[in-house]
């Protein structure tokens, strides 16, 4: 009788050692996600914050470069509609057009800047110079954060998906799903470098 | 079998190449990490000092690196990288600055942590690369260069931060309650013991339930209160009788719980843990 307590409680502890500790988790890495991608949504809203600006600036100097301009202005519309909030996170077709508005802001941003290549005035702009430098370091804050987010999706799916975490998840967590990731595209693969 | 061996491989290869890092430079506490050997012991030990004497002024860490190759990486991509790996600036702050010269891909970076973006903008950052650094760079003065960049790096810098007061903080709540916790129980295991092994349920759902909601008062960590509720209780009931005191399980527990207050450290570098999301900027000549 006494043997079989012992046994009891020693199987118990095991039990207890492997499942508490990764009984938060789940939440855990979820709202790790949320963070990671607030972040990237705020280096977004930061890279259309700047696109005013140099819209203007390029107009002043090559004000017949209509199409591309028009294409960037309408590119960030597109843009400005969308948020990285939890839900667009859990639905795959949100969270891919948040990825294609994205997208088309940056090949329509990469057209511009490869434009005011031509006009050697634009470039000896002070001002352009300066919004040129921080869209720079934006597209760069923009990759990092991306980089960060894939990562935390990638502890969160495996956690739901592998053994310990499965069944906590399971048991605890039952509305907790796997989240979306973003594909490199071809875009992505050859990346809309501003250029000095 | 093989088969199944060589899909492992594949995986993995392919997780390898996903998220690689590159390998980085050995920092060893050092401000000045001259790979590429690109100032001499004079120079080294100049900056080195201004440095340092930065750091003490405003905790600001500024760090400046040479490498011989960034190994085919974007400078910006192993910048950052670089920095977090290092962990340059101080963790609350994340006040570090990377200057990274590569003259063999003639790259230089200013790599700014996330505590100093807005006193060190990237369009700061880059007119000091435009019009401190390059115009020595392209010299071939690689030292004037980074001189008269870091001079202007920290002017920018220097009004940010100031450094961390010499007072500590109060002891933290769980620091005070341990030996509460501790006297408790051994309170508890004599009653037991006292009692006779018979009457162990008692005591052990007491000094079970007082085990877990103090450690919850002081870690806050659900799984880690409900494991040592549960291993107090269980140690109580079935702790054998001949145990003299009872007091070595307990001592053995203080142990092992000690060893989370065990993370202070120090050294002449100080702090490190600073983080970087990819501010400054990059210039080539």
């Amino acid at each position: 009788m006494k043997i079989a307590g012992i046994i009891g409680g020693i199987l118990l502890l095991i039990i207890a050692l492997v499942i508490l500790p990764r009984i938060n988790n789940v939440p855990k890495l979820d709202e790790n996600v949320n963070m990671y991608a607030s972040q990237l949504d705020n280096q977004y809203k930061r890279r259309s914050d700047l696109i005013p600006n140099l819209v203007a600036t390029v107009k002043g100097y090559a004000s017949h470069e209509k199409d591309v301009l028009t294409q960037v202005t309408e590119a960030r519309a597109k843009v400005g509609q969308m948020t990285l909030t939890p839900e667009v996170l859990n639905n795959p077709e949100a969270f891919k057009a948040y990825q294609n508005a994205q997208d088309g802001l940056s090949s329509a941003l990469s057209r511009l800047m490869m434009v005011t290549e031509n006009y050697p005035e634009l470039k000896a702009n002070e001002n352009f110079l300066n919004l040129q430098a921080q869209l720079e370091g934006t597209e760069n804050r923009i990759a990092v954060a991306r980089k960060d987010y894939i990562e935390a999706v990638k502890e969160y799916n495996l956690e739901l998906r592998t053994v310990p975490g499965k069944w906590v998840a399971a048991l605890l967590y039952p509305e907790a799903k796997t989240k979306q990731n973003f594909t490199a595209t071809a875009a992505e693969s050859a990346t809309p470098k501003v250029s000095f | 079998m093989k088969l199944l061996k060589s899909i492992v491989l594949l995986v993995l290869f392919a997780i390898t190449i996903l998220f690689s890092a590159p390998k980085f430079p050995e920092q060893n506490n050092s401000r000045v990490v001259d790979n590429a050997g690109l100032f001499n012991a004079y120079q080294r030990i100049d900056l080195e000092k201004r440095l340092a004497a930065h750091e003490t002024n405003t905790s600001n860490q500024v760090v400046v690196v040479t490498l011989n190759s960034l190994e085919g990486y974007d400078i910006a991509d192993y910048g950052y990288q670089l920095g977090r790996h290092w962990g340059i600036g101080q963790k609350d702050k994340n006040n570090g600055v990377l200057l990274i010269v590569a003259p063999n891909e003639r790259k230089v970076r200013i790599e700014v942590g996330y505590g100093l973006e807005g006193v060190l903008p990237d369009a700061t950052a880059n007119s000091i690369i435009q019009y401190e650094i390059l115009p020595f760079f392209k010299t071939g003065n690689y030292y004037d260069g980074v001189n008269s960049g870091i001079k202007s790096i920290l002017e920018a810098i220097k009004g940010e931060y100031k450094p961390a007061s010499s007072d500590n903080k109060d002891l933290p709540m769980g620091l005070l309650l341990f030996p509460l916790l501790f006297i408790a129980l051994m309170f508890i295991g004599a009653i037991s013991n006292a009692q006779g092994s018979k009457k162990r349920i008692v005591p052990a759902v007491v000094s079970g339930g007082i085990a877990g909601v103090v450690s919850w008062m002081m870690f806050f960590i659900l799984g880690l209160s409900v494991f040592l509720t549960i291993a107090v209780f269980l140690l109580t009931l079935l702790g054998s009788s001949s145990s003299g005191n009872g007091s070595n399980y307990y001592s053995s527990g203080s142990d092992s719980s000690s060893s989370d207050f065990g993370g202070f450290s120090g050294g002449g570098f100080s702090g490190g843990g600073g983080s970087f999301g990819g501010g400054g900027a990059s210039g080539s000549w």
